[in-house]
């Protein structure tokens, strides 16, 4: 009998465990490697099983196809037991919109995968996945990667046909693999008038000659044929456009601005995450990845429209200049002023017509930066010709050492002699697609990890909204003064100092919701101890709070209310959440 | 009964339509709706099948068919669609129905034209028209609604005062009269005084003259929503023709979010891409650019000169704290050798300095639109249209027209057709020996300076110039030699004409003169006291919608005459390349050279200068056929020629060519916008 109820008591216990208990359900795992590239089909497969493993957390949408009819894949993280996805604020990520600048598609799938996995496990993913939506595109370019994955193809563009020598057919002139060795490199011709001679340590690298020096090779450009006979080699390849100068703000045509397309949005890819990003108002961060270079780039893209705003420009120092140390050696810059001009790009999308904080990212140094050289770089200093050639020599050697010894000759052809149709006795040879831009493969984990954990200390910096008080003050029988203070933690405003200026979408919402209370009259308290405050205009019980609350700040309003008992106060933020709270009025 | 009452008035209806269409006569009693638009199209279509090609563009964003009729005779020369084509745009905006009415006409005239009309059979035998009567067919409905109310902007809603509500509170006709006008109330905070001149116009008080604010003026409406607004968020969204991409306004609501975000404005430019055999637009909209020159934006001057930042100048070996003009950074980018031999341009300077687009009209396409432009006044005083010239508006930002010649690199002309008209000066009884443009022409210096300064003013205010004009300036400017009467009167020629509305005379009194003489009174509602619900006593009246912009069809029918026989006329200047003349030359041993000259014998140049910038209209390329036996010995096989001037310009390609005598090789040269022309040259 006594043991019959140890094992009833014990019954219960187990079902209280099992059932009643919140659940700390972490995410099932998916074994994912970050020591090799994925092609859109092993993306897909990743992609899927996160999904089946993870459904309570991720959705994986379709957002459209690729101009060959890829799948564009968007994947929404949120977990709707802590609230819905519009309550929440949101983080978007994209990244390869540039087909050749592959490794944002791993940086994507890890920061997924890295939510993840680690939910329930670490206190920072748990709550995040909890508090955040994230958005992410993993691939916006997933025919140029295929073919740079798949076929050893480099395609910046994506493959719409683009007649780039207007001679009436498209596309009819690429580079091909002459050689047969599977890669795309260089050509070059000995030459006694050329404008190159080998190292003398290393004939594989070309130097420049000097001023009267003879020459002993002429380079040749990309391996290839003239396909078309019209006497020019690879000058209509695949695709001949730039998605990233496509986008609907401070967009220029092609004479102006390179590969801009014929119109914002024409794309089919870049048409889809418009659309995906127009769908979730509530995206307050985002963050697209590039390569190379080892840069945190804010806009704007180009200076004719002028800096953002002060109140803008804090928050993104704020958070790019803790990149700068969260990725070793990445440099915090603005396009216009350290990169170039770039007008129609995606971040000047983001933040000024959606009002979104973004960076992009310019993953990866190249070797022959991070491989040390005998005597630094000198910053910014003037040098004169030879020390720049003498320099450069250095670095070119250095690469070589670093494709010797590190990449262990893996990347890099040695020049073959090669009978050319037009050029005749050619040599083929030099760095492959891998050995530039992307990183080496033991380095992809590297890259995958600390550019998540940029997002992710982005993502931590939005917008988190609270009631910090309220106080109740009886003026008569049911007339109450509330004062109500809303505090935001984080660095990142509700709502963006450009978007408050240029009216760019909804201001906050503050509401009152009570069985026969009325708003009589609102303010914004100034000055809490001498009781100014500016009048606000109410409407349906309500206010509009025009500029949010702005970071690590704490606003508050006074409400007049007629009426009695339990009132529940609203504050709700386009993009920086939704909050309740109740108070009684007695 | 009623049933087969309703199908007779329907059969009686269509048949009227297809004889209106089928004997030729376009009466113009009412402006056509949408729908009736539509039906005409088709009946045009079925009655001309030899002639014509219905084409959907695309849907309205209210779902509206965006129809177009491709009108070229087949079989007679290639493919319509790549033969050399001029479009011929209307009513882009919605509500300048005369544009549609005038792009009908224009339909009408070349279907019954071909055959009959030696001109228009040559034209519709060898190019191509494609005729869009009705780019915004939404906007163009609302006009026929039953209460009257200006609407620019299409269907798209749009939540004008982020009140998350939409298009929750636009105007109301609360006096019924089924016109929205306008509303005025006294308030402490007026600014609104009634003129003096016609107490009916409202204009703002004038402080510097002791005026003192009364009214304020709202559209006439409720507050629907209750938010204190008063039609703040109207039905609607986006007005197309500020939706395009050249110097289009960010931030301004009725222009759009983005350049091309409007499937109107989506759905024509992928119909003009796609035809790259369009080498004219010619539009009809409320901008008349034959009258009016002015762009958009503020030009960069030309010759501006920039700087060169550090980074590049270094290696430019320029120095980055001077001015240089954009001819000598791209010298120096050439010179330097760091493109790799390949040559760089003005365009590609601007772009990596960051410079932006063009925003004038380019220096080389000028004369030739003078040119026209001047042809136009003439034929227009020719015909006897009285038209208000110091009217005409530009174009505007964002407008289709500024697309065409900026970015799609074609010539474009638009007409408005119509403007209010001004009332007849009354011949001043000016004194015999008042300074004119005339007799400004014929002066010299000499003779300007010995004129009294009192001449001088009166003449420059009568031309409109500034206030800060005064005799003493200019005739210190002709004294200088800086300026001569000659050059003055050329450039008052070219300035815009500035409506000259006298001292204290109400901008608008002009259009209320004509209401009053010509509408007898129909074209404003006389203010009337009506009880508002919120604003208590207002009183409701103003100008009727659409006053400005839409005529009684009866003004039209002269202009639209005329406007249509000059598009035609227009159409007959488009560039025909032929061959000019072969030569070759027997340099010995088999060795030739040859030299194909083409010629322009239309009246535009093969492609506008900004084209060419633009890079979107391509240059005429010259292909070089040889057969066994034959090499070339110098030249390239393909010769690219820019353009060829109109009016009889010349281009070449040549070659020196190896091969046996009397053994023949091809050239021909070819656009997308020009017809091909092949010729064989025997090697002799």
């Amino acid at each position: 009998m006594k043991k019959n109820k140890i094992f009833f008591a014990f019954l219960v216990i187990a079902f209280c465990l099992v059932f009643l208990l919140p659940k700390i359900s972490h995410a099932a795992e998916v074994k994912l490697s970050f020591d090799h590239f994925y092609d859109h089909a092993e993306l897909t497969a990743a992609l899927k099983a996160l999904q089946k493993a993870n459904p309570q957390f991720m959705k994986l949408i379709s957002l459209g196809k690729s101009y060959e009819g890829r799948d564009i894949w968007g994947v929404i993280l949120n977990n709707p037991q802590t609230g819905p996805e519009e309550h929440k604020s949101g983080f978007y990520i994209d990244g390869n919109i540039h087909g050749n600048e592959i490794q944002g598609t791993e940086v994507a799938l890890y920061a997924i995968w890295y939510l993840l996995e680690n939910y329930g496990k670490t206190e920072l993913a748990t709550r995040l996945l909890d508090e955040r939506v994230f958005y992410i595109i993993p691939t916006m370019n997933p025919d140029s990667r295929d073919y740079f994955v798949n076929k050893k193809e480099i395609y910046r563009s994506g493959v719409i046909p683009v007649d780039e020598d207007q001679d009436g057919v498209a596309d009819e002139d690429g580079p091909e693999d002459l050689d047969g060795d599977g890669f795309i490199t260089t050509m070059r011709k000995k030459d006694p008038n050329g404008r190159f001679r080998a190292h003398p340590d290393d004939p594989r690298v070309l130097i420049p000659v000097r001023p009267g020096q003879k020459g002993e090779y002429t380079l040749l450009g990309t391996e290839g044929i003239d396909n078309d006979g019209d006497g020019q080699i690879n000058e209509d390849r695949l695709g001949g456009y730039d998605m990233n100068r496509n986008y609907g703000f401070n967009w220029q045509p092609n004479y102006v601005q390179y590969g801009a397309g014929e119109y914002p949005f024409c794309f089919p890819e870049t048409k889809a995450t418009r659309d995906f990003l127009l769908a979730h108002p509530n995206i307050m961060g985002g963050q697209n990845f590039h390569n190379a270079g080892g840069m945190i780039l804010r806009g704007p893209g180009a200076k004719n429209l002028g800096e953002y705003p002060m109140g803008d420009r804090r928050v993104y120092d704020h958070i790019g200049k803790k990149g700068e140390k969260i990725i070793p050696g990445y440099r915090y810059l603005i396009v216009y002023k350290d990169l170039y001009t770039v007008f129609g790009g995606s971040i000047d999308f983001l933040y000024n017509i959606l009002g979104a904080y973004t960076f992009s990212n310019e993953l990866d140094i190249s070797p022959t930066f991070s491989f040390p050289i005998e005597g630094e770089r000198g910053e910014e200093e003037e040098e004169d010709e030879e020390v720049q050639r003498l320099r450069y020599m250095a670095e070119r050697l250095a690469e070589m050492t670093y494709h010797d010894l590190v990449l262990l000759g893996e990347h890099f052809a040695d020049w073959k002699p090669y009978k050319h149709p037009l050029y005749g006795d050619i040599e083929i040879g030099g760095t492959k697609i891998y050995g530039s831009r992307v990183p080496p493969l033991f380095q992809l984990a590297d890259t995958c990890h600390r550019n998540a954990a940029f997002c992710l200390f982005h993502a931590d910096q939005l917008p988190i909204l609270e009631f910090d008080g309220v106080k109740v003050e009886k003026l008569e029988s049911d007339l109450f003064q509330l004062d109500i203070s809303v505090r935001n933690t984080r660095v990142t405003p509700s709502m963006s100092a450009l978007s408050a200026q240029r009216k760019l979408h909804r201001a906050d919402r503050l509401k009152i919701e009570g069985k026969n209370v009325k708003l009589a009259a609102a303010g914004r308290l100034f000055d809490e101890y001498r009781g100014i405050t500016g009048k606000i205009e109410t409407r349906d019980n309500s206010i509009w709070v025009e500029s949010g609350v702005p970071g690590f700040a704490r606003v508050t309003y006074r409400f007049l209310v007629r009426g009695k008992g339990s009132v529940k106060l609203i504050y709700d933020s386009l993009k920086g959440g939704y909050m309740t709270t109740t108070v009684a009025l007695k | 009964m009623y049933r087969r009452l309703i199908c007779a008035l329907c059969f009686f209806l269509s048949l009227s339509l297809i004889l209106a269409a089928s004997t030729g006569e376009l009466a113009l009693n009412n402006y056509h709706q949408p729908n009736e638009v539509a039906s005409l199209l088709k009946s045009w279509n079925t009655k001309y099948p030899q002639l014509t090609k219905l084409v959907n563009i695309g849907q309205s964003s209210g779902k509206s068919d965006i129809l177009m009729l491709r009108i070229a005779a087949q079989g007679k020369s290639v493919e319509p669609d790549s033969r050399p084509a001029v479009f011929v745009s209307a009513n882009i905006e919605g509500y300048h129905l005369a544009g549609t009415e005038a792009a009908l006409l224009l339909i009408e005239k070349l279907l019954t034209g071909y055959g009959s009309d030696k001109k228009v059979t040559s034209l519709l035998d060898k190019r191509t028209v494609y005729v869009a009567p009705l780019l915004n067919p939404d906007v163009a409905q609302y006009y026929f609604i039953q209460t009257r109310y200006e609407r620019h902007r299409n269907s798209i809603p749009m939540d004008d005062d982020l009140d998350e509500l939409v298009d929750e509170d636009g105007p109301d006709d609360l006096n019924k009269d089924g016109l929205i006008t306008q509303m005025r109330i006294k308030d402490p905070e007026g600014t609104m005084i009634p003129d003096p001149s016609d107490p009916r116009l409202m204009k703002r008080a004038d402080a510097k003259k002791g005026e003192k604010g009364v009214y304020k003026v709202y559209t006439e409406g409720l507050d629907n929503d209750g938010d204190g607004e008063y039609n703040e968020d109207p039905a609607g969204g986006v007005e197309v023709n500020r939706n395009f991409p050249h110097d289009f306004e960010y931030y301004v609501k009725p222009a759009g979010l983005w350049p091309v975000s409007q499937k109107e404005s989506i759905a024509l430019l992928q119909f003009l891409v796609s035809h790259q055999n369009i080498a004219l637009v010619l539009n009809f909209s409320t901008e008349n650019t034959f009258l009016n020159l002015q762009q958009t934006g503020q030009a960069r001057a030309a010759g501006a000169t920039v700087r060169v930042p550090e980074r590049y100048a270094s290696f430019l070996g320029l120095d980055p704290d001077v001015d240089y003009t954009l001819k000598e950074v791209v010298d120096a980018i050439n010179a330097s050798g760091v493109t790799g031999g390949q040559q760089v341009d003005e365009s590609f300077v601007a772009m990596m300095l960051g410079l932006g687009p063009a925003m004038n009209i380019d220096n080389q396409d000028m004369p030739l639109i003078q040119e026209i432009q001047k042809d136009y006044k003439d034929a227009q005083k020719k015909a006897k249209l009285d038209y208000p010239e110091s009217r005409a508006k530009g174009v505007g930002k964002g407008s289709f027209a500024a697309y065409c010649y900026f970015q799609y690199g074609v010539q474009v002309f638009s007409a408005d057709l119509w403007a209010v008209p001004e009332p007849k000066k009354e011949p001043a009884a000016k004194d015999k020996d008042a300074l004119t443009l005339d007799k400004l022409k014929t002066m010299s210096s000499e003779d300007f300076l010995a004129l009294e300064d009192e001449k001088i003013e009166a003449f420059l205010k009568e031309q409109g110039a500034p206030p800060n004009f005064k005799a003493e300036m200019v005739k210190n400017m002709v004294k200088s030699g800086r300026i001569t009467p000659e050059k003055m009167v050329e450039m008052i020629e070219k300035m815009p004409k500035m409506p000259a509305a006298k001292e204290g005379e109400h901008p608008d009194s002009y259009i209320l003169k004509w209401s009053d003489e010509v509408l007898k009174g129909k074209g404003f509602v006389d203010w009337a006291p009506y009880k508002h619900p919120t604003l208590g006593d207002v009183e409701i009246g103003g100008f009727v919608p659409y006053l400005r912009l839409i005529p009684p069809p009866s003004e039209l029918k002269k202009t639209i005459d005329f406007h249509t026989d000059y598009y035609i006329s227009l159409m007959d200047r488009l560039p025909q390349v032929e061959l000019k003349e072969t030569k070759v030359e027997a340099l010995g041993d088999g060795v030739y050279q040859v030299t194909v000259y083409f010629t322009n014998t239309g009246w535009f140049p093969t492609s506008t200068a900004q084209g060419r910038r633009a890079r979107t209209v391509w240059p005429i390329r010259v292909e070089l056929k040889l057969t066994a036996g034959q090499s070339l010995f110098s030249g390239y096989r393909i010769v690219n020629i820019p353009f060829i001037d109109g009016s009889g310009g010349t281009g070449k390609a040549e070659w020196t060519i190896r091969g046996k005598r009397g053994s023949k090789v091809t050239a021909t040269a070819k656009a997308p916008y020009l017809d091909s022309v092949t010729t064989a040259v025997v090697l002799q």
